[in-house]
């Protein structure tokens, strides 16, 4: 395994390259939690409760997915899988005794892990400076349970991420707009953009038979101590078996697809 | 037993018709016509260890996807391929480890940053003990004359530096098969010199199995015994490189300097006038009427100089790709 460390260890050093973007990519991070906080510190000045959450739980909320999303959604700043599978350069690693799967989650975890650093910088200024209130589950069972779903995730989004970029293999053309709308799926129907209880039941019950809210609501609205413990363990039950899934279909898209890869690009 | 055994070798990429423009398109997302590319169509060979082998033929002859093939990048349409024993496109990590790819126009560097980390890397891929990394790198940096470029950003490498870094990228894990794509492309002479330098002092020291495929025919002149010749994807020649000379030049060539002004239509009763210019003619005779055109050229002509010379290979070769008579 020391060949994947060598792989986030080089990744580290890789994204430290580009400093400037970097930076940039910080700065946009610390003005959309300070938009978002703003913008729901709007929407609480008239009234107590909105979409059924109180300013304290709707704040605690937003922050959280913040948080969580750093490391979900996040992936490594040349992540180009699509383009490798396109112009051939996927040859460079088919030919020696590696995982490509796992040279990419390896690069995934390196980028994951600068985040982290500078995310729990951030976040703990912006705690200092605004002090809002947040409110968590006192349970440590919640807590627990919330961190694994979280990590599971992490892995799930890797996952799914991959299937729609091994599309590739089948139309090289299209692999930006699949992965584009892809995203766009995810996101929303993730909880990133609005707690996904605010939809009718009929379309959250829906949603619990799709790998997206596992990746951020479920683990937030654990944290926040919406669902009961046994709710909670089988929310994490569930997750599991997405992450089954969707790494058992990432893997057979991938073997499928080298079936059809020409390396092309000489 | 042969290093590498090719028997009856096809791949046929299948590609799909594109009609033009938007309701082709879209057409063509629903249903796809697919054609064949007939790239390589039933090729032969093997070779053995140690030997240093040419793969030539004109561009689309089928040279790279026959090495694609062999370093398991690609799966045959047919035919039975083995190198080392293994089966190419099974990826075995005790195949990968004996094998390295090099393709002139792709790099495997980490582009932002030294390429030493890039041979790091490699060691630990191919789990290379530290001391024989050790060994091995020092002695390709020796050979390439790299040692104070080894902590440049492979970004601001020139392409002749940078592709002695892809070099020592592939071969840190010491591999036994080397398949080498056009490594010479885009270099200036000096740079093509030393390169082929290389190769050839890398195969005589490490008694590696080289194929090199090249249109640069000094590249192979200079450092191939053997040559295997492919046309849009059929083999048709394998063997020492001067045995092309006798199997398809069926001709010689005489180059002539003149004393005096000589009337060229009589010129063209000694054989085909190729080049007049005086006071340097070259003419092109049958093989075995050599001699006898050379006694009446000097006989009938005032002679200063006289030579017999064989075609140049690459002429042999062009015109056999062409289908012409060799002259
Ligand atoms: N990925 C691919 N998809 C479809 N056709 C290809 C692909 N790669 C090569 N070809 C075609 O196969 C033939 C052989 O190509 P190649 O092996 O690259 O030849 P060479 O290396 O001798 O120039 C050419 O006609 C080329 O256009
Ligand atoms: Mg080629």
């Amino acid at each position: 395994m020391r060949k994947y460390f060598t792989v986030f260890s080089l990744s580290f050093q890789n994204e430290f390259t580009y400093r400037l973007n970097f930076i940039l990519w910080r700065f946009r991070n610390v003005l959309r939690i300070l938009m978002t906080l703003f913008l729901w510190t709007a929407v609480f000045s008239s009234r107590d409760a909105a979409l059924g959450y109180s300013r304290t739980q709707m704040i605690s909320y937003v922050f959280l997915v913040l948080i969580i999303q750093t490391l979900v959604l996040a992936a490594p700043s040349n992540d180009n899988v699509g383009g490798e599978i396109n112009n051939g350069d996927l040859s460079n690693y088919l030919v020696k005794p590696i995982s490509y799967l796992n040279f990419w989650l390896s690069r995934d975890w390196a980028s994951k892990f600068l985040n982290i650093i500078f995310a729990v910088i951030e976040f703990s200024l912006l705690w200092l400076v605004f002090r809002p209130q947040l409110q968590f589950s006192e349970n440590m069972v919640h807590i627990l349970l919330g961190i694994i779903v979280w990590v599971v995730g992490i892995f799930t989004y890797f996952f799914l991420t991959k299937m729609a970029v091994f599309v590739a293999f089948w139309y090289p053309e299209n692999t930006w707009g699949i992965m584009f709308i892809v995203l766009v799926f995810m996101e929303i129907l993730s909880g990133f953009i609005f707690p996904l209880d605010v939809l009718p039941t009929m379309a959250q019950s829906a949603l619990q038979f799709t790998p997206f809210p596992y990746l951020i609501y479920y683990p937030v609205a654990i944290l926040i101590g919406k669902f009961s413990i046994a709710h909670s363990l089988q929310f994490l039950l569930q997750s599991l078996i997405w992450l089954f899934i969707t790494h058992f279909l990432a893997q057979k898209l991938w073997r499928l697809g080298l079936k059809v890869y020409s390396a092309s690009g000489r | 037993m042969p290093v590498i055994d090719i028997k009856n070798l096809k791949k046929y990429y299948k590609v799909h018709q594109k009609e033009p423009g938007l309701s082709g398109s879209i057409k063509s997302l629903f249903s796809r016509k697919y054609y064949d590319v007939k790239a390589v169509d039933g090729v032969s060979f093997d070779i053995g260890e140690g030997e240093l082998v040419g793969f030539i033929g004109p561009n689309g002859a089928g040279k790279t996807t026959t090495l694609k093939v062999l370093s398991g990048l690609l799966y045959p349409t047919s035919g039975h391929v083995s190198v080392l024993g293994y089966t190419p496109w099974d990826r075995k990590p005790a195949f990968q480890k004996q094998f390295s790819l090099v393709m002139g126009q792709k790099n495997q560097l980490w582009w932002d940053l030294p390429a030493i980390e890039s041979f790091i890397l490699n060691k630990e891929i191919y789990e290379v003990p530290d001391a024989q990394y050790k060994k091995t790198l020092d002695e390709l940096v020796e050979l390439l004359d790299v040692a104070d470029i080894l902590k440049v950003q492979v970004r601001k490498l020139s392409l002749g530096q940078r592709m002695k870094m892809e070099l020592i990228a592939a071969l840190i894990h010491s591999p036994k098969i080397l398949f080498l794509d056009e490594p010479t492309i885009g270099l200036d002479v000096v740079m093509q010199k030393k390169m082929r330098d290389f190769i050839k002092e890398y195969n005589q020291r490490f008694n590696s199995t080289i194929i090199l495929t090249s249109h640069y025919m000094d590249d192979v002149k200079e450092l191939c015994q053997r040559v295997i010749i492919i046309d849009k994807g059929k083999l048709i020649f394998d063997g020492a490189l001067d045995e092309i000379v006798k199997k398809y030049a069926n001709h010689k060539l005489l180059t002539v300097v003149f004393d005096k002004k000589v009337d060229q239509d009589k010129l063209s009763e000694i054989g085909q006038v190729k080049e007049f210019n005086f006071p340097k003619a070259v003419i092109s005779v049958k093989r075995t009427a050599a001699s006898m055109a050379a006694a009446e050229l000097l006989q009938h002509f005032p002679v200063a100089d006289l030579n017999i010379e064989e075609p140049q290979i690459e002429d042999i070769i062009r015109e056999v790709f062409t289908g012409a008579d060799v002259a």
